[in-house]
């Protein structure tokens, strides 16, 4: 914290108390699905990102097979809901199961490379996961599966055609989790660990931390978040495929959004998503019709640009305000 | 503190200003609004960019900006049905991505108010923006998603004019009885070949549940691993069993080696019958088109048909003027599903999403006035066009020309194709 005295705390918790509310009140202002749908997706991304952040900001490994957890979180869920009726909660749960069980199996090998052998090995992970899907025919293969739509409108089902609010107060209070599961492994024993890791792992592991042990920990916490949103997501879009739930360019996103508000803190991932959903959806929404591609473009150069003059991200942006803000 | 009251204040102003919005409708529609769904960028982007100017002249026929001068389209000149009202045309691009369909069918329903909505080539996008203008109730036009499932989820709004997947390989054996009655000669036996992905597991498993039902017995059924080094014992087998006719369904890298083997182990199959894909693409002429000669393929459209079809050749016109490129499958199946919403918002005479949908259910459009080879256009309950038809192609002199059906065949199918012994 900055030294700012006793006001600062008192401040930050006043404007968090703010942020809060207006994202609480934001249905019921805005009754269109279109800005609804878009601060759906920030939450998502944001607890995606923040999710990735456990592991890569806090622990320092650089996971890219995120999207690995986020389909198994979507398939449980889907096929459990299709073929056992059950709810997509108890999938959810079950796709958490999985999702951890197997960031253990595959974590254990992968964790002995570091670094950038490291992220390699995430890469080639989801990318033999989503060719596997491709081709298991049991579960839909490259088809996918239709998620089937229940009528009416249900919590036991996850399914609200009517309104967006159910899914934005869902959607809101993922977010709100994985932000809160940070906030505690920030301040918890497990937390410091991550952080030695991360800083060097042969001095942790020289002062007794078990670096494996530890690393399997972050990837379980972040898995299950990550498996989560893709229960989420199946029951929002209501179609999935390998394409759409198991693709490199899901893990790269989550990576870029919490990369571009700043790693390692608690409200980077965050910033992150609210800064690049919008400019996603708008860009697309205004240019993309021109067949031009100029949406994807703006939006590349803007990455281009924040990353080459802020590369700590949007929360060093921040800090550097805040920081010249108080020696003045 | 004065500055957030100031905030929320322009915040508020904003609100009322965005939730007046336009006001009422009028009783007589001036404009019929129509949301357009095609990938427009990322790297399946061809489909949607080749699309866009084909749905543009559309639009301009019924705006009378542009003549085409056949009966169904004059009909739709100027929107007699409602009373002159213009077609505005709204794009929007989703990428190839299931959940930007969703998220862009919702902004086109709900905030650009559009009538109906055509798209989106993709058949995982029309999945999910299919299921949003069922959950608005707003016609929804599906000129080209070629997956079965999709006109089998039971929706109310949703209709396809192209033929699907399982269409596709009927015609094969449709054309298979037409020929053996044309020619007299007897197609009893088959030999399958198709590889390990799913595009070519699905086509095994249609192609024998057809031979099954059309009476043709499988007499090798073999499934190989895709891209593979070498394809000898397969082309042995199919040697061995020696079928009337060789059906393979391979990418290109496999035809072509496929081609290559036979010619070197004088395999000599009679006919044979490919299910497009590698058989179809240009690299796949070029490396081998010469000794493929005689292959025959299913397809949808083929751009000899434009020669011989009027109504083609002067849209080919309007389109090439405007895209400087030749009409081809993508943007005449395009054309024909837009044209076939256009016709039946006519005749509804109105923008009431329950009028175009329940004129879009009565729709009747004779096959001589389409662009595709169709009897015409005509949905079932599910909304699926029953009147399609696969035209069957055949490789000729280093190109694909029409064979079948036999009234819009441009050339005579070539059989048997000649042994290796007996060409130059």
């Amino acid at each position: 914290m900055a030294p700012a005295g006793t006001l600062r705390p008192v401040l930050t918790r006043g404007l968090l108390l703010a942020g809060l509310l207006a994202a609480l009140a934001f249905p019921a202002v805005f009754t269109l699905p279109f800005p609804r749908h878009v601060m759906i997706m920030i939450f998502l991304y944001g607890a995606l990102a923040t999710a990735w952040n456990i592991i890569a900001g806090y622990c320092g490994q650089i996971s890219l097979g995120q999207a690995v957890f986020f389909g198994i979180g979507a398939y449980t869920s889907s096929l459990l809901f299709r073929d056992a009726g059950m709810t997509p909660w108890a999938g959810m749960i079950a796709g958490v199961a999985l999702a951890v069980g197997v960031s253990q199996v595959v974590g254990y090998p992968v964790f002995r490379l570091r670094g950038h052998y490291f992220a390699i090995a995430t890469i080639a992970v989801g990318e033999i996961v989503q060719a596997l899907v491709v081709d298991w025919d049991a579960i839909g293969g490259a088809r996918g599966v239709f998620v089937p739509i229940r009528r009416p409108d249900s919590l036991v089902n996850f399914q609200f055609h009517q309104s967006k609010a159910f899914y934005y107060y869902i959607a809101l209070g993922l977010l709100l989790l994985a932000l809160a599961v940070t906030r505690r492994i920030e301040r918890s024993r497990a937390g410091y660990y991550f952080r030695a890791i991360r800083e060097d792992q042969d001095a942790a592991a020289a002062l007794g931390v078990n670096v494996r042990r530890e690393k399997l920990r972050a990837l379980a916490v972040s898995a299950a978040l990550t498996a989560m949103g893709g229960t989420f997501y199946a029951q929002y879009i209501l179609f999935i495929d390998p394409e759409s739930v198991f693709p490199l360019s899901l893990s790269i996103l989550i990576c870029l959004v919490a990369v571009l508000g700043g790693v390692g803190t608690l409200w980077g991932p965050v910033l992150g998503a609210a800064v690049l959903v919008p400019l996603q959806e708008g860009t697309r929404v205004m240019l993309g019709g021109t067949g031009k591609a100029l949406d994807l473009l703006i939006y590349g150069a803007l990455i281009i640009a924040i990353s080459v003059f802020q590369p700590g991200g949007l929360m060093a942006l921040l800090a550097r305000a805040r920081t010249a803000g108080s020696a003045r | 503190m004065k500055r957030i009251a100031a905030g929320l204040l322009a915040v508020l102003v904003l609100l009322v200003i965005s939730a007046a919005g336009p006001a009422g409708v009028a009783a007589q529609p001036k404009e019929v609004v129509i949301g357009v769904l095609y990938p427009m960028s990322g790297p399946n982007a061809q489909p949607g960019i080749d699309n866009k100017p084909v749905i543009e002249i559309g639009a301009d026929i019924a705006n009378g900006a542009v003549d085409l001068p056949f009966p169904f389209y004059q009909k739709l000149k100027g929107m007699p049905g409602l009373k002159g009202a213009k077609i505005r045309l709204i794009f929007a691009d989703h990428q190839g991505k299931p959940e930007l369909g969703q998220a862009e069918a919702e902004r086109l329903i709900t905030q650009e108010k559009v009538h109906a909505l055509v798209g989106c080539w993709h058949s995982g996008v029309t999945a999910t923006a299919s299921q949003v203008a069922e959950r608005y109730g707003i016609p929804f036009l599906n000129p080209e998603s070629s997956s079965p499932g999709l006109t089998r989820r039971g929706l109310k709004w949703f209709f396809r004019t192209s033929p699907h997947d399982e269409h596709f390989t009927q015609g094969m054996f449709e054309f298979f009885r037409d020929f053996e009655k044309k020619r007299g000669v007897k197609i009893a036996t088959a030999g399958l070949t198709y590889d390990t992905s799913l595009f070519g597991a699905d086509s095994g498993k249609v192609m024998k549940d057809l031979a099954k039902k059309y009476g043709v017995e499988v007499v090798l059924d073999l499934q190989y691993k895709e891209r593979s080094t070498s394809l000898q014992s397969e082309v042995q087998r199919l040697k061995a069993a020696n079928p009337d006719v060789w059906m393979p369904t391979s990418y290109q890298t496999d035809a072509i080696l496929f081609v290559r083997t036979s010619k070197q182990l004088d395999y000599n199959p009679k006919m044979i019958m490919a299910q497009n894909a590698g058989h179809l693409s240009p690299d796949f002429i070029k490396a081998v088109g010469k000794e493929a000669e005689g292959t025959l393929s299913r397809a949808p459209f083929s751009t000899d048909l434009i020669a011989k079809r009027p109504v083609a050749a002067a849209l080919n016109a309007l389109y090439m003027k405007r895209h400087s490129k030749d009409l081809y499958d993508f943007p005449a199946r395009s054309f024909t599903g837009f044209m076939t919403l256009l016709d039946a918002i006519n005749r509804a005479g109105s923008t009431d999403p329950e009028a175009i949908r329940k004129a879009l259910v009565a729709t009747s459009i004779p096959g001589d006035q389409l662009i595709m080879t169709w009897e015409g256009i005509k949905f079932d309950e599910t909304g699926q066009n029953t009147q399609v038809r696969a035209i069957i192609v055949q490789l000729q002199e280093g190109k694909y020309h029409t064979v079948w059906p036999w009234d819009s065949a441009t050339r005579e199918v070539l059989y048997p194709i000649p042994a290796w012994a007996d060409r130059k």
